[in-house]
């Protein structure tokens, strides 16, 4: 499989009459890209803002992250989600780089949306204040969960995936700056140098743990509560064949960003060929009860040793009882004989002082920590705010809270809030990306 | 201004005696003794130190009470910002005397504490992670060396500079855990790539998370005859009245509650659900005994297999809530299971 | 929290899907339960059936409470 993505770097974005890019500038039609955005008639009030690094502005609640794509030769960004099902990751993807689209709800607000501070101590909590972004802001007539903790998002969400392919699609005729290519021979093909390096497989165990549909990450579509572990090519991933979903506490959030452009995918392919045979992804998923973490794990293990990985890197989205998979499937590969890193974040406490990981196991020896989910942020007041800065305290975010005896409430009178970790958006950046790690006080 | 500082000496290095002088009673004096010197020296025009306690280590050793009560009563009616014990070296009874004493002196008054101990002093497993104890030498012959360190760590925290890891500062890890950025920038995804081939390679690598090793408490024995007992329920499954009269969290909880249960056969859907924000609480509302067995137990209560069942069953969250929440939370609840003289308890979790 | 109630002298059982997690945290009788969101009782199963495992687990649970153990136990369940 051969995947060539062509990047253009977007230097500036501004409104105008019609959508286009040109020399780094890219211009959105309004008018047109809210048309798009309102197809869906559940969403009832749309606006798009645009922020900059810089920027003096708080965005929250954020509940998606897409990076604007276009699909050559036709087809849908995300297959199986967006349009028609179709293989992803062989072909060309043409991709808007340094700029997102970013989900954010008018008013209301869920356990896994977080809030992004374009300049300022707050951030450096998250890569999208180092992106432009192009703020989907809006509301829906979804009143059945408007006033649940957990939402799918669903009418939200796809408008963002929909505004994503809309503004992808100005570059469909442009030649690009730059093109990426990720291309991997079949695993019994390689060449025999190739062959002699040590193989590593990418184990990804993605959100998946709602058992209502609607709100896990999606594989082509499908819901990844529903399935067992699957292998995967690592292009699939970098192309669009999974989007992120609506449930987890949000600084251990992948956005379906992350996905497109995965970090860890691509590090692995920069070694490819010198110090490892990269074979591919595993694609495994997070579970609620014991039976099915283990028989995940089990697949997972057996997968890579019927592959002949010498070594595998594990990856979580999530914390607390997702542990549990994470630790089950360490210990299960580390048992067949396959060297393993884990990936993750750590949930230590307010205080620093709580058990990392709600399962330890002493054969998890060599784990990559990204941060502390309840870690305490304070952060000034921002000039301008885009979303609904209450909702961090009404809406049950993860990291958010309406009173608290000691700390008061998250959102104080005059603009400034206290929150956990939690809810900062894609805050531990397990995809890769983070330069945090945990030390001991 | 400059910032107040009082040290806390044993007998031999507060110059009473050696070991016959062991069981001197705890004194203060204003101003500078023996090591005190050294270490006003070092903390500079930022602190001075203004009283020095003395306490023989015997004293310390078998009247404990007697000798952190006075103690704390010397300092009521003293200013200071920050206290020093030590350093200790490696004198064992020395060591967890300025582990008593500071971790009792931080509790009162809300300083930070700083001690030094070798590796071998047995107050550094038993008090690191009450007070900072930096890591020192193993005699006196350290004694500048290790009163240094603890003076420059006291002016960062007097200053308040930006504090740095145990191991980065040099005293013993107290088991909190916070993230950090990484000066050098470096991303996950290097550092994995790093640990992998070194992994690969039979090379020496460092996790970024080792595991602790594991903590269990005595078995409690088991109780031959249940048809005499009373058996309390518990869970951390978020079980609540409808309303959540004590606003207990959904989740990082601090908050606990009791529920009464009298004369119910079972628990209801629509008087009772589920407020844990870390699954689908669906088949909780609908059915709240799946995680309070309550129906259950009444039939065993029925046939006469239990005693009795408590009148209350007991609730919190448990995803996110710290373990010191959690210690503080159950060491309460356990209070009143002493107070309704309950024997046994199931705990159902999520 | 199990560890502080058993620390004080009670002898107490914890129901629990996460096995692992109950070891780690330090519990000594552990009685297994089918999933995290519904630990007694799968809603997708007719009620008759939901309330035989309920009480078949919460009599193990009394079983474990009898029971003298020398090491962590997880005590086995038949439904």
């Amino acid at each position: 499989m051969k995947l060539e993505i062509g990047n253009f770097y977007v230097k500036d974005i501004v409104f105008g009459a019609k959508t286009a890019y040109e020399n780094g500038i890219l211009t959105i039609s309004k008018e047109e890209a809210l048309a798009v955005v309102k197809e869906d008639e559940h969403i009832t009030e749309a606006d798009i803002v645009i922020t900059k690094p810089g920027d003096k502005v708080r965005i929250v609640p954020v509940k998606e992250a897409i990076e604007p794509r276009h699909r050559v030769g036709g087809g849908p960004v995300f297959p199986g989600v967006t349009g028609d099902l179709m293989q992803a990751g062989d072909g060309k993807t043409l991709a808007l780089k340094n700029c997102s689209v970013l989900v954010v709800g008018k008013h209301w607000g869920g356990f896994q949306d977080g809030l992004i501070d374009m300049s300022g101590e707050g951030a450096k909590y998250t890569l999208f204040s180092q992106l432009q972004n192009i703020c989907l802001v809006a509301d829906t007539d979804e009143d059945f969960e408007k006033r649940e903790q957990q939402k799918k998002n669903h009418a939200l969400r796809w408008a963002g995936m929909r505004l994503a392919e809309y503004i992808g699609g100005c570059v469909a005729e442009l030649q690009p700056e730059e093109v990426e290519t990720y291309a991997l021979e079949p695993v019994v093909k390689r060449s025999q140098e190739v062959q002699g390096l040590p193989s590593v497989v990418l184990v990804l165990q993605p959100q998946s743990q709602m058992e209502e549909m609607g709100y896990n990450d999606l594989v082509y579509g499908w819901d990844c509560n529903h399935m067992v572990p699957t292998f995967m090519h690592p292009n699939e991933v970098l192309d669009g064949a999974m989007i992120s979903g609506s449930f987890m506490p949000c600084s251990s959030k992948w956005s379906t960003y992350d996905f497109q452009n995965y970090p860890m995918i691509k590090r692995l392919y920069q070694e490819h060929g010198k110090t490892i045979n990269f074979l591919g992804v595993i694609m495994s998923n997070l579970n609620v009860a014991l039976e099915q973490k283990e028989r995940a794990a089990l697949f997972v293990a057996q997968m890579a040793k019927s592959l002949g990985a010498e070594a595998a890197i594990v990856a979580e989205e999530g914390y607390g009882n997702p542990d549990a998979d994470f630790i089950a499937c360490i210990v299960a590969l580390e048992n067949a004989g396959v060297k393993t890193i884990g990936l993750t974040n750590e949930c230590t406490g307010r205080d620093g002082a709580s058990q990392p990981l709600v399962t330890l196991d002493i054969k998890a020896d060599a784990i990559v920590s990204c941060g502390n989910v309840s870690e305490l942020i304070e952060l000034p007041p921002m000039e301008k705010v885009i979303g609904e800065l209450q909702s961090l305290a009404r809406d049950g975010l993860s990291g958010g809270w309406a009173e608290d005896e000691l700390l008061g409430p998250s959102v104080r009178k005059d603009g400034s809030i206290i929150m956990e970790n939690n809810a900062m958006f894609c805050g531990d950046r397990v995809a890769g990306w983070s330069t945090k790690t945990m030390v001991e006080f | 201004m400059k910032k107040k500082a009082i040290l806390y000496l044993n007998q031999f290095f507060g110059q009473i005696g050696g070991e016959e002088l062991a069981d001197h009673a705890p004194e203060i004096r204003e101003g500078l003794v023996g090591p005190a010197m050294e270490l006003n020296k070092q903390l500079g025009d930022i602190a001075e130190v203004t009283h020095t306690i003395i306490c023989g280590d015997n004293f310390m050793g078998s009247r404990q009470e007697e000798a952190v009560e006075t103690i704390l009563g010397f300092l009521a009616d003293k200013e200071f910002d920050i206290f020093f014990a030590g350093p200790a070296f490696r004198a064992g009874r020395y060591g967890s005397a300025c582990g008593h004493i500071g971790k009792a002196v931080k509790e009162k008054f809300g300083v930070q504490v700083i001690s030094s101990m070798n590796d071998e002093n047995p107050g550094v497993e038993m008090f690191k992670k009450e007070i900072y104890i930096f890591k020192g030498g193993a005699s006196a012959a350290a004694m500048r060396k290790d009163v240094k360190a603890m003076a420059d760590f006291g002016k960062k925290i007097l200053t308040g500079e930006e504090l740095l890891s145990a191991e980065k500062e040099g005293y013993y890890g107290g088991g909190r855990r916070h993230q950090v950025w990484l000066e050098s920038e470096v991303p996950a995804t290097e550092r994995v790539v790093d640990m992998l081939l070194k992994k690969i390679h039979g090379e020496a690598f460092q996790t970024e998370l080792p595991i602790p090793p594991s903590d269990l408490v005595p078995i409690a024995p088991a109780i031959k005859d249940l048809s005499k007992v009373k058996v309390a329920l518990a869970t951390t499954g978020g079980i609540v009245p409808v309303e959540n009269p004590d606003r207990i969290q959904s989740a990082s909880a601090t908050r606990w509650g009791k529920y009464d249960m009298t004369g119910m056969d079972r628990l209801e859907a629509g008087a009772f659900k589920t407020i844990h924000a870390g699954f689908d609480p669906a088949a909780a509302d609908a059915d709240p005994n799946v995680i309070v067995p309550l129906d259950a137990l009444r039939a065993y209560e029925k046939e006469g297999r239990i005693g009795s069942i408590h009148n209350y069953f007991y609730t919190t969250v448990g995803t996110g809530t710290t373990q010191g929440e959690a210690a503080r939370m159950a060491r309460e609840i356990v209070e009143d299971l002493k107070a309704a003289g309950v024997d046994v308890v199931i705990m159902t979790s999520t | 929290m199990v560890k502080e109630i058993e620390k004080a002298g009670f002898t107490i059982v914890q129901m629990a899907n996460l096995i692992p997690v109950a070891k780690t945290v330090g519990s000594n009788r552990m009685v297994p339960t089918i999933s995290i969101p519904y630990p007694l009782g799968d809603p997708s199963t007719p009620k008759e059936q939901q309330w035989k495992l309920r009480y078949h687990r919460v009599g193990i649970a009394l079983e474990a409470l009898e029971t003298d153990i020398n090491e962590q136990t997880v005590f086995k369940v038949k439904i």
